[in-house]
């Protein structure tokens, strides 16, 4: 169709001005490779620690479901008994402390399937029924409260940067456009018809977007782990040392909080649907504007 | 035959209360060539744009062979049936004159045909070399001529010409009234011409001059 062939010959006219939204465009999708590669990231990490805490077990007296630390009631399992429970087949290891104020224990399954098995275990070796077997909530929530706080952080950088992302494309392509009014004008005079002229300038934004999709994607998806690991490594220190949190990491089948970021090929679809989403947006808003005019007040405007 | 025909239009710019045109009525035929006559700011440039379906005609009616212009598609009214010179030309500056001309055929549903466009262009004393240059690099001159060999590239049968030889010397002037004339008496189109020059409007059949938002037959 002779449209889409005209769109593509403009594309090559016009360097310059394609050159110049063709860049932003691809800050935009670059950016937002990088927030969703980091979205993604904090969900895995979430998803990870969740596991890792799962794995981390205490014995707890019946009546209370959070462990607050020292309690008389717990040190009536002596240090022995904490050290028979811990050569349990079913845990990886386990910390035993005693700190004066009383013996603190977690340990660590080799699978969060095995609690009934361990508990089974543990009343095997002379666990009273006075205590229960359970994961470590505390644990779990120290840890991911800052993951979390990290995953919000994210998902406001990828909504700031659409945001912006949309009212940039909108205002670079409206400009653009603008440019072209007295082109527009000329094709519209010839007899084109509106739908015609707004079919070929969108298909020029989306040739456009497509390229800078492809080049964005690979900019991308090189700048998305070391920004990941940064923040991550930002994030660990801002949360401090916390011993639950300590413990947790140090445990044998605990992964360190470094996370391996793939774009993966649905990330890559989203990110795809968003940019062509937005381009459009912003091309058919800054069309319509201009093609609703009769062609004369096109031209005669023109500035 | 009637092929434009003007009855009581009115015209008036958005946001201006004073009227261009006030209820005026013509009519054109085919196969005549009609000069349109009349001071800068009378109102020349405007009936055209209502003439050739670039602006709507909101008050009176204008027919085109005996259609409301009002309620055809103008668009391939445009593209089929009226070519139009502009006054500043108004071509594709990005574009090759041969672009600008095979782009027209295709607009009105024509096979292009980049011979035919060659052609045409000879015919308005556009050499070969110059067809495949960008119009931004053509003189005032050269971008009439192409003006006025796109205007023919769909074969319509009105066409439209805005001042269309202010930039041509007088020897250029000559050869593309005799074209003009040629497709009126020999191709039986309807040829409408605004102009200041006496050389052109000496080859109208029908001299009408527009003054006062009113317009008169001369001779
Ligand atoms: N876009 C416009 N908005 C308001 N007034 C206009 C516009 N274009 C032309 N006019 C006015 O309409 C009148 C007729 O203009 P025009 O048709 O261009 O005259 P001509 O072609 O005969 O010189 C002039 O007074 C001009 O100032
Ligand atoms: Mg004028």
């Amino acid at each position: 169709m002779y449209v889409i062939e005209h769109a593509l010959l403009n594309l090559g006219k016009n360097k310059g001005r394609n050159i110049l939204l063709g860049v932003i465009t691809l800050a935009i999708i670059t950016a937002t490779v990088v927030a969703m590669g980091i979205f993604n990231t904090t969900r895995v990490v979430i998803e990870d620690t969740r596991a890792a805490t799962m794995s981390a077990i205490r014995i707890q007296p019946i009546g209370r479901t959070q462990m607050t630390g020292s309690s008389q009631q717990e040190s009536a399992i002596t240090l022995e008994m904490h050290q028979y429970f811990a050569e349990s087949l079913y845990i990886t290891g386990a910390d035993i402390s005693d700190s004066g104020r009383g013996i603190e224990a977690v340990y660590y399954l080799i699978h969060p399937d095995m609690l009934g098995a361990f508990e089974s275990d543990l009343r095997g070796r002379g666990l009273p029924d006075a205590y229960t077997v359970r994961t470590d909530d505390a644990a779990f929530a120290s840890l991911v409260a800052p993951i979390e706080n990290l995953q919000s952080l994210s998902v406001a950088f990828l909504i700031i940067i659409l945001v912006m992302g949309a009212v940039i494309m909108v205002l670079v392509t409206a400009v653009s456009i603008r440019e072209r009014k007295y082109e527009i004008g000329v094709l519209r005079a010839m007899g084109m018809k509106k739908k015609s002229v707004a079919l070929g300038l969108w298909a020029e934004i989306i040739v456009i977007t497509c390229i800078c999709f492809i080049i964005g994607m690979g900019i991308g998806a090189a700048l998305t782990q070391p920004v990941t690991d940064s923040i991550l490594a930002g994030q660990s220190q801002a949360a401090g040392p916390t011993t639950l949190a300590d413990r947790i990491n140090n445990a044998p089948q605990t992964e360190a909080v470094t996370v391996d970021v793939s774009i993966t090929f649905t990330t890559s679809l989203q990110i795809f649907a968003i940019s062509i989403v937005l381009a459009s947006v912003a091309g058919i808003i800054s069309i319509t504007r201009i093609t609703k005019y009769e062609p004369i007040k096109i031209l005669m405007e023109r500035t | 035959m009637k092929c434009l025909e003007l009855m009581d239009v009115s015209y008036r710019y958005e946001g201006s209360k004073d009227y261009v045109l006030k209820k005026i009525s013509a009519s054109f035929e085919a196969g005549k060539v009609y000069a349109i006559v009349g001071e800068s700011g009378a109102g020349k440039s405007t009936l055209l744009s209502l003439l050739s379906g670039l602006d709507s005609c909101k008050e009176g009616t204008i027919l085109y062979n005996g259609k409301n212009l009002q309620e055809i598609d103008r668009d391939e009214y445009r593209s089929k049936n009226v070519g139009v010179i502009f006054q500043n030309y108004n071509l594709l500056l990005n574009s090759t004159a041969v672009y600008n001309i095979t782009l027209s055929m295709k607009i009105s549903g024509d096979m292009a045909s980049k011979e035919q466009a060659y052609a045409l262009l000879k015919n308005v004393g556009i050499d070969r070399e110059t067809t495949d240059r960008k119009i931004l690099k053509l003189s005032g001159g050269e971008q009439q001529r192409v003006g006025i060999a796109r205007a023919l590239a769909h074969n319509p049968d009105v066409i439209i010409a805005d001042e269309p030889t202010g930039n041509l010397d007088e020897k250029t002037e000559a050869e593309i009234l005799e074209i003009f004339t040629h497709l009126a008496q020999e191709d039986g189109k309807c040829v409408i011409i605004v102009t200041h020059s006496d050389n052109v409007s000496s080859v109208g059949d029908v001299v009408y001059r527009i003054a006062g938002g009113k317009i008169s037959t001369i001779g």
